[in-house]
């Protein structure tokens, strides 16, 4: 773990969307290192890594060709070498159904992505500065899901 | 009660009869040794006056020889002589016929003993007196004559007097017979009247009860004949029929209906369980035969379902149940009922194949709300952000008019995000999937205000409310139906006023609301929601629930029509109504009903 930055991982397979995210952690005045992947399997691939630098915080996108933003939770649920990551699941769609799923298991917040760049830097900065043992605590399902 | 009973039990009858049949046959018994008693009295009384008869005959014999005597002495005439001659024998006569009479009588065979001497005596008298007559006219002076004649007239007496005494002797007997039989006599025809009488009115009571009886028959009889009639009717009407099965004798008796069920004219055809099976589908047999062996054994059964073939070619769906009776002479009978459910089946059929269509359609349904919320979103969202971006970065570089197409397009994909989103909700508003709960209501408004508080403090608007009970509601869309209802006072308020929301609530009789004065339930939540705000003519209070429809042109107000029909969609899976009122610039009111259950 290295103080100096937070480092961020983000899985998801739109090409758009990488650039738009990347692009707002750019213009954000905090010190971040953004990795992306494409998919669920390069996602697991990295963080199974012998190497691979453990991320503050993993957004995952849910509808991913491969392997699904939901097996990924499931499997990094599973593995205590993840548990002080924090993982945010960040998805075009906000349905009750994928809500309540990824609250179930186990993630730590919901992030609808947003329609407009400047509401999307605020997400992202609330995010990342979020102080992960207080919300960890008090999480259910009303604060699940971040309201901008 | 017990009475009623006692003269309703059919033995009464049959007890009436055998008291009259021992009545008349003691009667018959009784009659039958009165009226030889009485033909044995008159035996005697003939006997009586035979013998009585016969005694005077004999003495008036002897008188006649003792007068022809008399009469030869007085004129010597031999002409008078001749009752004399024939008189022994006529009294010999008598005398045998006597004693034949008086065989069984020995008192009067003694004394017809005494008697023959007597008249032997008397005879002998005569020969003696006659020879004395004979000798001519001299011998009658003399004088051993008249002691003679003396003796004769005493002899006579002392006839006379036996005869008297015998004649005594028979009336005696007679009396004696008379005052035996003279209670006798006297009591029987009043007991033979009386026991009559009785038995009699025995019979009339049986009468009255055998009509009685007759009249309730033939009620009962008409009664039977209607309900059998009303029964044909209902098998017709619900196309069933009965059979009952004698299962010792193997004999079948169907209802005319049956026969009709199996496409034939009442009973034509002889009702046996080979005769069924003619009808029944080749495939349903051996399973309708096993079911019938089970019928033998087991007292209640499940339904039988089979298939019959009738003779124009048409397959019915045939539904029976049977159960056993047994008589109280162990005697086993099945009562069954055979329904034809084609019908049933066929819609049932029907129903089933529309169940389908309408999962196939909601299946669809569905895939199309993923690619709505999905797939759809997602371009969209994209050109949104891209705008987004380059408004931020690019705006300086753009001209005046590039500036206002790109306002244009910021504009239409707004529009196009907010038509989706009430899209998928509005489809999302079905009822099947929902859980009703007693909620909160104030809990519920708190919510929907949060959800638009961001507008709400924009606006500066001022929304005061009632105090809401607990009602028993889908609570989600409760609280869409109160985001939208205050969303659009909110959307339609008046441009140069504060928006104020005021939201009551009663509870109410539906007979006492004019607008649901037909409701199904009687008693209602009332929910109204009042507003200050541009309000609209009442002629369009209920154009506004219909989906897409409009009031006012999308550049003044961005509505997108679909937010009221889910309103009306979400009370209507309520069982409630929803009824808008509105004044032009001065405000509208919507009223929820929500049913009290």
């Amino acid at each position: 773990m290295n103080d100096d930055y937070i480092h961020i991982v983000l899985a998801d397979d739109d090409e758009d969307d990488r650039l738009l995210f990347t692009e707002a952690f750019d213009e954000l005045k905090i010190t971040t290192k953004v990795n992306t992947y494409n998919d669920g399997v390069y996602l697991m691939d990295y963080l199974n890594g012998e190497d691979a630098i453990m991320p503050n915080v993993l957004f995952l996108d849910l509808n991913m060709p491969r392997k699904s933003g939901m097996e990924c939770l499931k499997e990094i649920k599973a593995n205590d070498k993840f548990k002080d990551m924090a993982i945010a699941i960040y998805s075009t769609s906000a349905s009750e159904e994928d809500i309540e799923n990824t609250f179930v298991q186990g993630a730590n917040i919901y992030i609808k992505k947003p329609d407009n760049f400047k509401k999307l830097k605020k997400a992202l900065s609330e995010v990342v500065t979020l102080n992960w043992q207080y919300h960890t605590n008090g999480l259910n399902k009303d604060n699940f899901l971040l309201r901008l | 009660m017990q009475l009623k009973a006692i003269y309703k039990a059919p033995w009464f009858v049959k007890s009436i009869f055998v008291v009259c049949f021992f009545i008349i046959f003691f009667v018959a018994g009784v009659t039958y040794k009165s009226i030889n008693d009485l033909s044995e009295s008159s035996d005697l009384v003939e006997h009586k006056y035979e013998v009585v008869i016969e005694l005077e005959q004999m003495f008036s014999y002897l008188k006649d020889v003792e007068t022809g005597q008399r009469g030869f002495i007085i004129t010597q005439d031999s002409i008078y002589l001749k009752p004399y001659f024939s008189g022994r024998e006529n009294i010999n006569n008598s005398f045998a016929e006597l004693k034949e009479l008086t065989r069984h009588n020995p008192e009067q065979q003694i004394f017809l003993k005494e008697l023959n001497v007597l008249i032997d005596d008397r005879l002998a008298n005569f020969e003696e007196s006659q020879r004395f007559i004979l000798k001519r006219y001299n011998d009658i002076e003399s004088p051993s004559f008249s002691p003679i004649f003396r003796e004769g007239k005493q002899l006579m007496d002392d006839i006379r007097e036996k005869i008297k005494s015998m004649i005594a002797l028979e009336n005696k007997r007679l009396e004696a017979r008379q005052r035996d039989h003279k209670d006798n006599l006297k009591v029987t025809p009043m007991f033979l009247y009386l026991v009559l009488l009785l038995s009699l009115l025995l019979m009339v009571g049986a009468y009255y009860k055998i009509m009685f009886d007759l009249e309730k028959l033939k009620k009962t009889n008409l009664k039977l004949e209607i309900f059998k009639e009303s029964a044909n009717q209902s098998e017709i009407v619900s196309k069933h029929g009965n059979w009952i099965w004698n299962i010792e004798e193997d004999i079948y008796s169907y209802s005319d209906n049956l026969y009709r069920l199996l496409g034939e004219e009442p009973q034509s055809f002889k009702a046996t369980t080979d005769n069924l099976m003619k009808f029944v589908h080749p495939d349903d047999v051996e399973k309708l035969r096993g079911q019938i062996e089970k019928m033998m054994e087991e007292k209640n059964l499940p339904f039988i379902y089979y298939r019959i073939i009738q003779k124009n070619g048409n397959i019915k769906h045939f539904k029976a149940y049977g159960k056993t009776l047994v008589n109280n002479d162990g005697g086993r009978r099945l009562l069954g009922t055979t329904t034809d459910i084609t019908d049933e089946i066929e819609s049932f059929k029907a129903l089933e194949e529309r169940n389908l269509e309408l999962e196939r359609n909601n299946k669809e349904l569905s895939a199309f709300n993923h690619v709505a919320s999905h797939d759809l979103q997602e371009p969209l969202r994209k050109i949104q952000t891209f705008l987004s971006r380059l408004e931020d970065k690019e705006e300086e570089n753009l001209s005046e008019s590039g500036l206002v197409y790109m306002s244009r397009i910021k504009n239409a994909a707004t529009r196009m995000r907010s038509l989706i989103d009430d899209l998928l909700q509005f489809s999302r508003t079905n009822k099947a999937d929902k859980v009703f709960e007693v909620t909160n209501i104030n809990l519920l408004l708190e919510a929907a205000k949060q959800d638009l508080a961001e507008v709400i403090s924009e606006e500066k608007a001022l929304i005061t409310e009632e105090t809401f009970p607990v009602i028993n509601v889908i609570p989600f869309q409760i609280q869409q139906l109160f985001v939208n209802l205050i969303g659009n006072s909110l959307k339609y308020r008046a441009k140069h006023r504060i928006p104020e929301i005021n939201i009551g609530y009663e509870q109410v009789l539906a007979e006492n609301e004019p607008t649901i004065a037909n409701a199904k339930q009687e008693a209602y939540h009332k929910i109204t929601f009042k507003d200050n705000g541009i309000g609209f003519d009442n002629e369009y209070a209920e154009r506004i629930f219909i989906l897409f429809s409009r009031l006012h042109n999308k550049d003044e107000y961005s509505g997108t029509g679909i937010g009221l029909s889910i309103c009306k969609k979400i009370v209507e899976n309520h069982e409630g109504h929803i009824h808008a009122c509105g004044a032009p610039n001065i405000g509208a009111t919507f009223t929820v009903y929500l049913p009290v259950v």
